[in-house]
């Protein structure tokens, strides 16, 4: 059992504050998406999961086999140690190391080291593209490629809770529906809890149980299913133009 | 005045002196490279390392080559303290550039100091039993001298580039000026990182100041002679690619040992920034840079 729970975080860039209390939860098996137009505070919140940012209150913790780890305080680092791996946004490969040292350097934590072949030929399953280019670097990859090898690398970590912070971003619509059912199938094959940050509501609404509306740094709306999301008020407002 | 015995000589005597010039490039390679930072103060380890071997020689007897090996634990350690001061001082704060290189031009200066202060002006050697030996194969001479470091340079090349590419350390190093934060997310500290490869390069400085100093006499600003020498290795070879480090080594070491052959021994050094000059107009990434 792994949950990962957000309560009440306060936070933001020095002077500049972003996020308001926000709370989100992510429990074992669900994917939950963070919805929100460019700068309502989606990546700083998936930064202060991460441990990247220090909120300046509120709690992030985990919760594994019914014992409580707090995030908050704890080094990236540590983090990633717990099984929380993220997709960053901009993708941020190797870009002068070839795909392979990427999906290598995936799997750095010890518990991934035990288990890299098996990922390493699971992640070559999914997407044979990386390896066939295995020896290219990374940074001359197309824009697709290149964020199914941050998908891919992510998932050499072993992780348990994965986030992923606006996989869509400048990739062709073709592109991100198969980066988009790519992240269910694995979530269904890895049994991972996923939190996904998009604003590509169609998209995201596709794979998503349940989700969130992120608006200037609070939580405005909370869909318990798929459909209350699509049927909301501020989705429509937002997204659909109506 | 030409011949080709003359010739055969020169392009060897130019390989063997072209692999110590490796292990004297490496841990250059890597900080610049690698790390981004601009250690300046790499020839006065490497200086270092040759008054230890000398010191050791001449008080315990010891072989050059045994002490390298045995003081390269020694030096990793001083060059992780060097890099904790480095870290703390300039790097946390962001201000590694300029400050940084003021930093390493520091250090060098005062490891300079330090050993005229212990040891005088006067060069310095060591006594061994095969110093003055060697051997012909054919017309061409090999002497020990230039044969032992070259071979030493050549096992460590291999070994730092194994580390490089097969182990998780390796490849964190390779990937952590390129993004650090990423590398954070991928559980990987890096500024442990940084202190690992950086000590590595200065345990590979020890290591070839032990070389140099089998080489011929030393005295503590002989460093100085290197400087432009190696920078025109890495850059030629391409900024932190190790096999680019090796063969840049070789070609500057052949050819230095042609000019000095045919056109005598003073214009040896203007090869090398003849070289330096030559690439960085032509081709800036070097012949194997990514
Ligand atoms: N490093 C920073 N320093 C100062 N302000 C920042 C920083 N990063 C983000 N912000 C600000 O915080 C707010 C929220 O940014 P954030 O990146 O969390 O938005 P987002 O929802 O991820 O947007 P997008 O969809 O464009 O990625 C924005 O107003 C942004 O300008
Ligand atoms: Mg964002």
């Amino acid at each position: 059992m792994n949950r990962l729970v957000v309560s009440d975080i306060h936070a933001g860039y020095g002077a500049v504050r972003v996020l308001h209390g926000v709370s989100v939860e992510a429990n074992q098996g669900e994917t939950v998406v963070l919805l929100g137009t460019n700068g309502n505070g989606k990546s700083t919140l998936i930064k202060c999961i991460m441990g990247l940012i220090q909120p300046s209150s509120g709690q992030i913790f985990l919760e594994v086999d019914g014992r409580r780890i707090d995030l908050v305080g704890r080094s990236t680092e540590d983090i990633v140690n717990l099984g929380v791996t993220l997709v960053p946004e901009g993708r941020r490969l190797f870009p002068k190391l070839t795909v392979e040292e990427n999906l290598l350097l995936g799997a750095y934590r010890p518990e991934a080291r035990r288990e890299i072949d098996r990922n390493l030929s699971a992640c070559f399953e999914t997407f044979p593209i990386l390896q066939q280019r295995k020896r290219q670097l990374a940074g001359s990859m197309s824009g697709g490629e290149q964020q199914m090898l941050a998908v891919a690398r992510a998932l050499m970590s072993e992780p348990k809770i994965l986030l992923v912070d606006e996989p869509s971003v400048g990739l062709a619509p073709i592109l991100v529906s198969r980066v988009i059912a790519t992240i269910k199938e694995l979530k269904e094959r890895h049994n991972l809890t996923v939190l996904m940050a998009e604003q590509n509501f169609n998209q995201a609404t596709k794979i998503a149980d349940r989700g969130y509306i992120i608006v200037h740094g609070k939580i405005e709306f909370e869909g318990r299913t798929t459909r209350e999301l699509v049927e909301n008020e501020l989705v429509k407002k937002f997204y659909l133009g109506v | 005045m030409f011949s080709l015995d003359l010739l055969l000589n020169a392009i060897v005597a130019g390989i063997l002196i072209g692999g110590f010039y490796a292990a004297v490039s490496l841990g250059i390679s890597v900080s610049f490279g690698l790390l981004d930072i601009v250690n300046i103060a790499h020839p006065a380890f490497v200086i270092l390392g040759s008054y230890t071997a000398y010191a050791m020689n001449r008080f315990f007897g010891f072989d050059p080559l045994l002490t390298g090996l045995l003081f390269t634990p020694v030096f990793y350690a001083l060059g992780v303290v060097v890099y904790r001061l480095y870290y703390l001082g300039f790097e946390r704060k962001g201000e590694e550039s300029l400050r940084g290189l003021v930093f390493f031009f520091g250090v060098l200066f005062i490891v300079e100091v330090a050993l005229l202060l212990a040891y005088g002006v006067d060069y310095r050697m060591i006594e061994a039993r095969y110093v003055g030996q060697s051997f012909h194969i054919g017309v061409v001479g090999i002497a020990f001298r230039l044969l032992l470091p070259c071979l030493v340079g050549l096992m460590v090349t291999v070994a730092l580039h194994l580390f490089l590419s097969k182990t998780f350390y390796g490849r964190a190093i390779k990937a952590v000026s390129q993004d650090s934060q990423a590398l954070r997310l991928m559980g990987v500290d890096p500024v442990k990182i940084k202190r690992i490869a950086f000590a590595l390069s200065i345990a590979t400085a020890s290591l070839a100041g032990a070389l140099l100093i089998l080489i011929g006499p030393v005295e503590p600003s002989i460093g100085r002679e290197y400087i432009g020498r190696v920078f025109a290795i890495v850059v030629l070879g391409g900024m932190g690619s190790i096999s680019g480090t090796l063969a840049a080594s070789v070609i500057l070491g052949v050819v230095e040992s042609l000019t000095a052959t045919f056109s005598g021994p003073s214009w040896a050094p203007a090869v090398s920034f003849g070289i330096l000059l030559v690439v960085l107009a032509v081709r800036p990434a070097g012949l194997f840079g990514r």
